[in-house]
């Protein structure tokens, strides 16, 4: 068993720049050429969840981290070969267990909205067609009847991506996800209690 | 029919059967419209997320510089009369992505997706049309 691993052309938490991946004994570091080497130590990883998915760049692995400041990783551009690599590596060093995880690519807007301890998962047909994480809500309400809407990115958000302070992953790309809304039905509605109780409290 | 709500039909269409039938451009990370395959593909959290034609109500573009809001609304149920005979229910209790508004600043690539979108939704709508009409 190798004591570390390494990928190429990995990007990190839908980074621009690709760079290398090595998970090693005392933690992960990521690094793009010429950069610094940003580091997460193997404590905060330590038998994690772990997804591997089709994603944008190509093969994404997921780790839902405990550190509060990294939250859900995402290191996508992965080859369908690394797979085993990688579930070996994450396995024997962290006791982490990749677990595989298809995607709908059907195109349906319907389905069931579900919560999970740090994502929204949208399930169409029983798998996944997306995943909210949790850290990246700024904001939601009850819009309407039944509707629900989740704001990404709200005039703090603003601020703090205009000064650096905090790098939110819906500022990452050129098109820039700023809202959802979903529809619910079973809710109760907004100022009307009358046909449910607990909408009073 | 229960709670005024009609079991319809799901209608059979479906975006993609495999991974590697997405297109290589949804590497971007930026929103696609894949006319082949009759689908809009929306960047959500770092996933290419494919909305067939079918699904989409319309859309809507607001100038406001440096960007350009682009909302996308979908099909779902209780947007007023008409619209039953659109929804794919099988299931009263589904959930539905309704609306996606992203903002972007590159002004001429949202344009083109909107009239895009646009373009194909009508043609879409034609088909549906001239296939009701050879039914009756």
């Amino acid at each position: 068993m190798p004591e570390q691993e390494t990928f190429e052309n990995i990007y990190k938490d839908l980074s621009k720049e690709p760079g290398r991946c090595r998970f090693a004994k005392g933690g992960m570091g990521w690094k793009v050429n010429g950069g610094t080497t940003w580091t997460i130590h193997a404590d905060m990883i330590n038998g994690c969840m772990s997804h591997w998915s089709r994603a944008a760049r190509g093969y994404e692995c997921k780790i839902h981290t405990k550190a509060a400041d990294v939250g859900i990783m995402q290191l996508d551009g992965f080859e369908a070969h690394d797979f085993d690599r990688l579930k070996d590596i994450l396995k024997q060093l962290y006791n982490i267990t990749l677990e595989s995880r298809e995607h709908t690519l059907k195109g349906w807007n319907w389905g069931k909205a579900e919560f999970s301890k740090s994502e929204l998962y949208f399930n169409v047909n029983n798998k996944p067609a997306f995943e909210i994480p949790f850290d990246e809500v700024s904001n939601s309400n009850l819009a309407g009847k039944a509707e629900v809407a989740i704001e990404f990115a709200d005039k703090s958000d603003l601020e703090a991506d205009a000064t650096g302070k905090k790098k939110k992953k819906v500022f990452a790309g050129v098109d820039q996800l700023m809202e959802m809304r979903l529809y619910i039905p079973g809710m109760p509605e907004k100022g009307d209690g009358d046909d449910d109780e607990e909408s009073k409290a | 029919t229960s709670n005024g709500v009609e079991k319809k039909q799901v209608k059979k269409f479906e975006s993609y059967k495999r991974e590697n039938q997405l297109p290589v451009g949804v590497a971007d990370l930026k929103i696609m419209v894949d006319v082949r395959a009759q689908t809009i593909i929306l960047p959500i959290f770092g996933r290419p997320v494919p909305f067939h034609i079918s699904t989409i109500k319309n859309v809507s573009k607001n100038e406001e510089d440096p960007f350009t809001h682009l909302r996308i609304n979908l099909v779902s149920p209780g947007q007023g009369v008409g619209k039953k005979d659109e929804l794919p229910l099988e299931d009263s209790s589904a959930h539905f992505v309704r609306s996606l508004s992203y903002r972007s600043t590159d002004r001429a690539r949202m344009a083109e997706i909107s009239q895009s979108i646009q373009d194909m939704k009508k043609q879409a709508l034609k088909r549906d049309q001239e296939k009701k009409e050879m039914e009756d």
